[in-house]
């Protein structure tokens, strides 16, 4: 009797194990647009609703554990923020003037008619679900293709970019924070204009880091790195110009190239709210977007902003 | 457990492991602690891996497991790999030792987290995502796991008092309590 069951247990493990190795396997080796993938958006598809559901009763729960995070995180920062905002007041009236010179330029040389947000249909959505451990940069959103949501599909909090759409069912998505392995954003240091690629400090999965910036590059801790809107004259990266990505921690010199090192503004790890910028049909983010969703895994997601996108997507536009 | 696992085991087995994957996807994810989420899966697994058996363990392990790689848009198979190896460690260790100490969900819940976190480590380095050992990395596990033990004790009474009420008395159990009363232990006469 006892070695019956003892048998019997064994047997169950094994199939258990085997049947797991055998999912990570098919998984691993599939297409995005495979089997067991589509199994997932359908899963995906009907916990959605529920999740979505669920989220709302019990986020007063949530609420209440945010809150007494949220207000030690806040009185630490209070005294930093008072200071900002003096600095950024006697700022802002230069900034003024500035701005209307460089309108007036813009419309001089008539380069007003590229990628801007007006291209772009904001779609507010709730943060759903998030992995608990840290290999997973990602999130689910409560809006998906019924909501015009689409693959690539830059997404934004009030901080600044929080990442972009990788999965998509009809009232839910998947999106990969910008400190996903798999993302990668064209960049520019705010300041200086000094061009560069944004990627995850590998190993440090609440870092950014910009690789390869020359070492002339005039750039300092404190500086902000916000998106570039394209990576070359030759077109226009998925993300829109000018969105805020993070704020310069360090600055290491290794010639003939400085390495940057990030902080993200956003708190990718408290997200609750946050906007999917749906590209309007027929505009250049569209284009660019359905371009790079066409491209293999491995190439579409290095090109979040990356070269290959780029080139296919003005390409694909006609540029 | 017995052998054959009746229905209402199964029920509030299967209602635990999808209220605890939501509960933990929907809220405690996103209340980071120090930088880091509790993680209640790992627990409630190798909990009900203590409280049922090895067998059952390992099922929930993996039906666990699933579940939140479903759910999260995941790797399918990995969280269910580690999940099952928890809920059955946790329950050859009732079946061997029978561990009667107040700290035994302490330690295995430790041990869960642990297993969990350096588990989910091993595989996605072994698969091949670009992200070497670190000492954020080694950060993010060591307080993980401290979170994890800090809630084993309350995540450990809540299983076992849903669970217990649809459970078959243990054997052992009772002859621990026949032994006792026969030598005075647990005597009621001996409370008058």
């Amino acid at each position: 009797m006892h070695d019956k069951t003892a048998r019997r247990r064994r047997a169950v493990l094994v199939a258990l194990v085997a049947l797991s190795l055998i999912l990570l396997t098919a998984y691993f080796g599939e297409s995005p647009n495979g089997r067991l993938h589509s199994v997932q958006r359908g899963f995906l598809t009907v916990v959605s609703p529920i999740q979505k559901g669920a989220n709302a009763a019990l986020k007063p729960v949530r609420n209440l554990f945010g809150w007494f995070g949220n207000a030690l995180h806040a009185k630490h920062q209070l005294a930093e923020v008072r200071k900002q905002n003096n600095r950024l007041r006697a700022e802002l009236l230069t900034r003024i003037d500035d701005e209307r010179g460089y309108k007036q330029l813009l419309r001089l040389y008539k380069l007003d008619g590229g990628l801007h947000l007006s291209d772009y249909r904001p779609v507010t959505a709730e943060v759903i679900g998030q992995p608990a451990n840290l290999w997973y940069s990602t999130v689910n959103i409560d809006k998906g293709s019924s909501a015009g949501v689409q693959v690539n599909d830059p997404v934004v909090d009030g901080e600044g970019l929080i990442g972009k759409v990788t999965t998509t069912a009809p009232d839910g998505a998947q999106v990969s924070l910008i400190t996903d392995s798999a993302v990668a954003v064209a960049a520019m240091i705010n300041e200086t204009g000094a061009p560069g690629m944004v990627y995850p400090k590998v190993g440090e999965p609440n870092t950014l880091v910009i690789r390869y910036l020359p070492a002339n590059t005039p750039v300092s801790v404190g500086n902000y790195v916000v998106t570039s809107g394209t990576i070359s004259s030759k077109g226009p990266s998925l993300f829109p110009r000018g969105i805020p990505i993070g704020q310069v921690s360090s600055v290491g010199e290794e010639a003939p190239y400085k390495t940057v090192e990030i902080h993200p503004l956003a708190n990718l790890r408290g997200l609750e709210t946050v906007q999917v910028l749906t590209a309007a049909p027929g505009s250049a983010p569209a284009q660019a977007s359905r371009v790079a969703a066409a491209l293999p895994p491995e190439q579409s997601s290095e090109a979040a902003g990356g070269t290959n996108a780029s080139q296919l997507a003005s390409a694909g536009s006609g540029g | 457990m017995s052998s054959q696992p009746n229905g209402a085991v199964v029920a509030r087995v299967a209602a635990l492991a999808v209220v605890v994957v939501f509960l933990q996807t929907g809220i405690v994810s996103e209340v980071p602690i120090f930088g880091v989420a509790i993680d209640l899966t790992p627990l409630v697994v190798a909990f009900v891996g203590l409280q049922c058996g090895s067998l059952a363990g390992a099922v929930v392990g993996f039906g666990i497991g699933l579940l939140v790689d479903l759910t999260l848009v995941q790797t399918l198979g990995l969280t269910s790999l580690i999940f099952t190896m928890i809920g059955y460690g946790a329950g050859r260790l009732r079946e061997l030792r029978d561990p009667r100490a107040a700290l035994t969900p302490l330690l295995v819940g430790a041990a869960a987290a642990a297993t969990s976190m350096i588990g989910y480590s091993v595989m996605e380095i072994a698969l091949g995502v670009d992200a070497p050992v670190s000492l954020e990395l080694l950060r993010q596990i060591i307080v993980g796991v401290a979170l994890d033990t800090v809630v084993a004790l309350p995540v450990w009474a809540l299983v076992h008092r849903w669970l217990a009420p649809s459970l078959p008395e243990d054997p052992r159990q009772r002859r621990r309590s026949r032994r006792a009363y026969t030598t005075g232990g647990l005597s009621p006469l001996s409370k008058a």
